[in-house]
């Protein structure tokens, strides 16, 4: 079973595990992947072993441009993670892929966890974090092989309502 | 819908140990306590209670080390896992095994040293323990906490609807009033809305330390039997007029992949429950709105439908929820003053709610006996209750709830 550490935390990820191994594999390319139906040719943004409209069992993986928008945020102020106070505050933003945005249900997406970084793939600034700003995958390479998926901010118009908190 | 059991079954007996920070015993010993303390106040003896369901996140004692402890022998037994929103699902599965004539009286607990042991925040023991499955796309990013895993769906219902923080910190002012009037709580001292928006922020923007539950070792329990068999029994019965749950979400674990996401599980939950119960939201007197955080609580009072979707924070700053108001919330102090308990601690207020009895610091208390003073360290009885409903919380995708009366 493929053992790794990132940032003091350990991670494994089973031989057999059908719906995480081969998402972190693809990482591991530079590939943002998620999961197309077989059957209906619908993705889904979780990795899952069933298709969520069809319940098909069929699936491939599937690359996506890995280009999006931010759909929600929170800004980890305190943390209870030792290995993540020297990032703390950092934000984790839920980023709506631009694939089958709105489909097949209007408010239906596919919505993926990250980290915000900036170019060096550091916690991008605090003001900077706001729903409807335009998002890319950026790979953070770990020395022992674990490839973790983040997000950066492009310079695109936004999609929608901007809107951070006031403070 | 099956309505036949509408009042056929009751909470005859509550119980809970001491909330405390620091139990320095085993949750088999505070499992044991907190039963015993519900068979006394129901007025029944080992012999009689031949059920047993308990819940727990792999942080608890099985019911078959309790039972020895206490010298039962139960026809019945479950222990589920789950955490907030199973007391009231366990209630009507309590209701269902009496019906299928697999028991009579079941004692429903929950207990845990969620502070000194497996700490429901994610310290300590969650956060040590090797990231594997689902948590692959959540810990490696610095989310793991109940606080982070809820927040999505609380930032998305702020930008929707403009609710500001300081209209949460309104929920912890009313709870807290509520818990100067409790003996029990752990956190007694009255706060204000200042107090709240100067805490430190744990989780921008939709949590300061003050918007968080308290972390808690505590056992509790309600017991369930028949209102024929609590007829008998020591204290008035309250009657289960309707109880639904765990009621979830398109998605459960994945539901922030359909939307809209500012929704949670009360919106499918609370149109069968009000059903069921054959009552609507005017009957009802008291409320247990889960507060794991503040912002559980008005995402729920929103879906429950006490007020319009958006308009939560007009209902929290309202009164409404203040002891002296229209339909008081958490009347013990709820899980952010009083202790967390993964929900039983609500039910078992509103229980002494509708019977009258509310352990305040009126002289009389426990014979029913109130000032109805609601300033601090006096009463916290509402007048004339006679309609409770609890709304429990798992996550924004799974909630349950659970209609009484007296
Ligand atoms: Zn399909």
């Amino acid at each position: 079973m493929p053992s790794y550490v990132y940032r003091g935390q350990q991670i494994n990820i089973s031989d057999a595990d059908t719906e995480y191994k081969g998402y972190f594999e693809a990482a591991a390319e530079h590939r943002l992947v998620v999961k197309k139906c077989l059957d209906c040719g619908l993705l889904r943004g979780e990795p899952g072993p069933g298709c969520p409209w069809c319940t098909s069992l069929h699936w491939e993986w599937n690359q996506v441009s890995g280009k999006g928008t931010i759909y929600s945020y929170q800004i980890v102020a305190h943390t209870v993670v030792p290995s993540f106070r020297d990032w703390a505050p950092f934000a984790i933003v839920l980023v709506e892929l631009d694939e089958q945005s709105g489909q097949p249900d209007q408010y239906d997406g596919l919505r993926i966890t990250a980290n915000l970084v900036d170019e060096s793939m550091e916690p991008e600034k605090e003001e900077n974090v706001a729903i409807g700003k335009r998002v890319e995958v950026a790979f953070l390479d770990g020395e022992d092989g674990f490839t973790l998926p983040q997000f950066r901010l492009i310079d695109e118009p936004p999609k929608g309502t901007v809107w951070l908190h006031q403070l | 819908m099956n309505t036949s059991l509408r009042g056929k079954y009751c909470i005859a007996g509550v119980g809970e140990t001491e909330f405390s920070r620091g139990s320095n015993r085993t949750t088999r010993a505070m499992g044991a306590e907190a039963i015993r303390n519900a068979m006394n106040d129901a007025g029944l003896k080992p012999e009689d209670v031949d059920g047993m369901l308990s819940y727990h996140g792999g942080d608890s004692t099985p019911s078959t080390s309790i039972m020895y402890d206490l010298g039962l022998r139960p026809n019945f037994y479950m222990d589920c896992s789950g955490g907030g929103s199973s007391t009231e699902a366990l209630v009507g599965l309590a209701m269902g095994a009496i019906e299928a004539g697999m028991a009579d009286t079941v004692a429903i607990f929950r207990s845990m040293n969620g502070y000194s042991q497996m700490r429901i925040g994610g310290t300590g023991v969650r956060a040590a323990s090797p990231i594997t499955g689902i948590d692959l796309l959540k810990r490696p990013y610095g989310m793991i906490s109940a606080v982070q895993q809820f927040s999505f769906t609380f930032t998305r219902h702020m930008m929707e609807y403009g609710v500001k923080n300081e209209d949460l910190a309104h929920i912890k002012v009313a709870h807290s009033n509520h818990a100067s009037n409790n003996p029990k709580a752990l956190m007694k001292q009255r706060v204000t809305v200042e107090d709240v928006m100067n805490s430190r922020w744990i989780i921008r923007p939709v949590a300061h330390l003050l918007d968080c539950c308290l972390e808690t070792d505590n056992a509790t329990c309600v017991i369930v039997t028949s209102a024929e068999r609590a007829r008998d029994l020591k204290q008035k019965p309250v009657y289960i007029l309707g109880v639904q749950g765990r009621g979830t979400k398109p998605g459960g674990d994945f539901h922030y992949q359909h939307g809209p996401i500012s929704r949670v599980a009360g919106y499918y939950v609370g149109p069968r429950v009000f059903e069921l119960a054959g009552v609507t939201h005017d009957d009802v007197d008291v409320t247990g709105c889960y507060d794991a955080f503040t912002y559980t609580a008005l995402l729920q009072f929103e879906d429950y439908g006490w007020c319009e979707k958006g308009e939560g924070k007009d209902y929290v700053t309202s009164g409404i929820i203040n002891l002296g108001g229209r339909r008081p919330n958490n009347t013990s102090g709820g899980h952010l003053c009083e202790a967390y308990t993964h929900g039983m601690n609500m039910v078992i207020e509103n229980v002494r709610q509708l019977r009258g009895t509310v352990d305040d610091y009126c002289p009389q208390a426990l014979e029913g006996v109130h000032t109805y003073d609601y300033s601090e360290g006096h009463c916290r009885q509402v007048r004339d209750a006679e309609v409770s409903m609890n709304m429990g919380w798992g996550t924004p995708a799974v909630g349950s709830s659970l209609i009484m009366r007296r």
